[in-house]
């Protein structure tokens, strides 16, 4: 994904210089934080019974006030300005992988398994404080449960996918970039011409030949990482391996695989582990766009993906069954890419490579 | 100028190769025997053998690859496996026109939005317009084709009063901003500018009038070909939707892309001259700074075309658009018929090479300094 330089606001660290417009005393910017939360209490449990249309305005305007209150308060206790979208970021992922960790040992209502939900009703609505939080979908499945053991899913199979594309696509393109010659040529070749198709048409021909678990989704999806991983680890061996370090190490005697495994490798490590939180977010993407065409994991094993699918066709009367999977799976791809633009800027001193 | 072209044009045959190569053994390579999954589980060893036999299936590899790659020069590309058996390359003429229209459209609509909110962004940086644009992108980014395109389905075909009052009301808050600017620089700004914003204001206004009042009829599925009866107009309406979910992520990258680029030509000492003789900023923003800030926008909407034309599939799918991406995936993948996979697959990534092609072809006419050297 293309990044553009951007102009940073120069981290100043005196109180901010008086805006025209600003709420002037810090404390009442802090009681937007406790006025947020009412109001998300009042659209939520007050309003349950309200329509969505009438609901959704006070949400936003609380998640809006929560977040200008939440910053003013770190403001406060820090002292400085604190990058609160981005640790909200952090808290999200972090929650979204303890919860599908734990997920087990959740009092959750049955999400998996049709046969145990005969008995409930279907396409309930989404009520906080019931039984179903976030409503039940089709065959009665608890959403939320569907959404924390979908994050299960989605996280192992393109956590596993990059850490296949990263360990072979960064070695090969180490190789390429430390040995050039012929074997440059030919990874150069192989990454080009994989690159040539269009990711989701490969995806889905990879997945016609193979049967879609978990496992060989993940296969799939490391092949469409390696190349990137490929080029950018051979971007970043081609200038490491004019530096001094690897000329002394080679003049102390080492042989090729040591430059590589001492010299080269802990230094490519950082930029390719910096990219990483973007392409776990386009993987996440992709697993999802595979379930949802319907050549991913099946039901009932539930994934962001197939939930989405099998909510669409209901859409105007229960579009929360679309909605509530979809928002999960924005919140977390923005939380990824957040984290990811900060991770770059911090650990890869080339951040406009690729 | 020539030469150069010719050599790019020789260096795409070993790429053209490799995607023939790759698509044919990707596909041919499926665990699992063509024959038995068109004659079904019950079907005799020997009806099997003679299909097999019939396909072509019994020959060695690298001759069925031959065979391939020959009759799909002559503009073959077989049969589909499946009843009803048609030809492929027709079931392709039928379907890549609606592909290309969508990618094109949804390109177009990337760009038509993408410009403009670049270049003010990047005029403005670091301004509340600038930062709302950015956190937009952000967001667009973040949002899976297949969501934008139901969230769409949804807001537009089921609920369009909600979408002609959320026009009305950023309309509004448009025009009031623009008005509230030109008040506060009273004064301060020439009267030319401040007439400048409130005419922008009473643009928008209409703009917004004219969409509460003919808010179009979105179907929610179909698409009415150009060619049909019901001409253009029925086409693009059955064309929008699907072409804006695909341009809102497109948006997002190109907004991100330009407003870069140009921050830093603004920074130019050129800029700087052109703006000290007198020229009207918008003279400077459109016609000085926006060429020489265009070069990796132009690259990157290329790599994005090629990008549309194989991820039209989600849309496709989603609003049921007879394009390639839905004959590849619902005749292909899922019935499992590999010649409808090849074919469709071969077609799309030669589109993606070509196109790939025609944008370093582009840079001559677009950098001087590459058409010289």
């Amino acid at each position: 994904m293309p990044e553009t330089p951007v102009l940073e606001v120069p981290s100043d660290s005196g109180p901010a210089p008086a805006r025209p417009g600003r709420i002037r005393p810090a404390w009442l910017r802090v009681a937007l934080l406790p006025l947020g939360v009412v109001l998300l209490y009042v659209a939520l449990a007050v309003m349950a019974s309200l329509t969505v249309w009438a609901q959704a305005p006070v949400v936003v305007v609380g998640l809006a006030a929560c977040y200008l209150g939440l910053d003013a308060l770190l403001f406060a206790i820090k002292g400085r300005k604190v990058n609160t979208g981005f640790w909200l970021a952090v808290v999200w992922v972090v929650g979204v992988v303890v919860l599908a960790l734990i997920a087990d040992w959740l009092p959750l209502s049955e999400s998996r398994d049709t046969a145990a939900t005969l008995l409930e009703t279907p396409r309930l609505r989404p009520d906080l404080f019931s039984a179903h939080p976030l409503g039940t979908d089709n065959q009665a499945l608890d959403i939320l449960g569907g959404v924390i053991y979908g994050a299960r899913i989605s996280l192992q199979v393109s956590f596993l996918a990059v850490v296949i594309g990263m360990v072979g696509g960064g070695l090969l393109g180490v190789c390429a970039g430390f040995f050039r010659g012929r074997l440059d040529a030919v990874v150069g070749v192989f990454a080009d011409s994989m690159l040539a198709f269009p990711p989701l048409i490969l995806l889905l021909a990879v997945v016609a030949a193979v049967d879609a678990s978990a496992l060989n989704i993940s296969l799939a999806l490391a092949l469409l990482s390696i190349p990137t991983y490929t080029r950018l680890a051979r971007a970043n061996t081609l200038t490491l391996a004019q530096r001094e370090f690897v000329l002394s190490a080679r003049a102390m005697g080492a042989k090729d695989w040591r430059i590589i495994a001492f010299e080269l490798v802990p230094n490519v490590v950082r930029p390719l582990l910096s990219y990483s939180f973007i392409i776990i977010a386009v993987l996440i993407v992709a697993e999802a766009s595979l379930s949802f065409l319907g050549v991913g994991i099946q039901r009932p094993t539930p994934t962001w993906g197939n939930m989405i699918a099998a909510g669409q066709d209901n859409l105007q009367k229960t579009p929360h069954l679309v909605f509530v999977p979809g928002a999960v799976m924005f919140v977390t791809v923005f939380a990824l890419n957040k984290i990811g633009d900060r991770a770059r800027a911090k650990l890869d001193p080339r951040a406009s490579a690729i | 100028m020539l030469r150069l072209f010719g050599r790019r044009l020789i260096r795409l045959v070993p790429v053209l190769f490799l995607v023939t190569l790759g698509t044919f053994f990707l596909t041919a390579l499926v665990p699992g025997d063509p024959a038995v999954s068109i004659l079904g589980p019950e079907a005799t060893p020997e009806a099997v053998a003679n299909l097999r036999v019939e396909l072509g299936l019994d020959q060695p590899l690298v001759q069925r690859y031959w065979d391939w790659l020959s009759s799909a020069f002559q503009g073959d590309l077989g049969n589909s496996l499946l009843q009803p058996t048609d030809s492929v390359v027709e079931l392709i003429r039928a379907s890549l026109p609606v592909t290309l229209q969508l990618a094109a459209m949804g390109l177009l609509m990337a760009l038509f939005v993408a410009i403009p909110l670049a270049i003010w962004s990047a005029y403005r940086a670091d301004t509340h317009v600038d930062r709302a644009s950015t956190l937009l992108t952000a967001a667009l980014i973040s949002v899976p084709t297949f969501l934008a395109a139901l969230l769409l389905a949804y807001f537009f075909v089921f609920q369009p009063d909600v979408v002609r009052w959320a026009a009305v009301v950023l309309g509004v808050s448009i025009a009031g901003a623009m008005v509230a600017g030109g008040v506060r620089r009273w004064g301060d700004d020439t009267n030319r500018a401040v007439v400048i914003r409130l005419g922008g204001a009473a643009a928008v206004l209409a703009v917004t009038a004219l969409v509460f009042v003919w808010f179009p009829e979105f179907p929610r599925t179909g698409f009415s070909r150009l060619t049909s009866e019901d001409g253009l107009g029925e086409n693009l309406r059955s064309a929008f939707l699907p072409a804006f979910a695909l341009a809102l992520t497109e948006i997002a990258v190109f907004t991100r892309l330009l407003r870069g680029d140009m921050i830093s030509t603004l920074q130019e000492d050129y800029v700087l001259a052109a703006r000290a003789k007198g020229m009207p900023v918008w003279r400077v923003l459109w016609s000085d700074a926006l060429r020489p800030s265009s070069f990796s926008l132009v690259t990157l909407a290329g790599v994005s075309l090629g990008r549309l034309i194989g991820g039209t599939v989600i849309v496709e799918t989603i609003f049921a658009l007879p394009g390639m991406g839905r004959l590849v995936v619902n005749q292909g993948v899922v019935l499992g018929d590999f010649t409808i996979v090849q074919g469709g697959v071969l077609v799309i990534a030669v589109f993606y090479v070509v196109i790939n092609l025609l944008v370093d072809i582009s840079y001559l006419y677009l950098d001087p300094r590459i058409r010289r050297a």
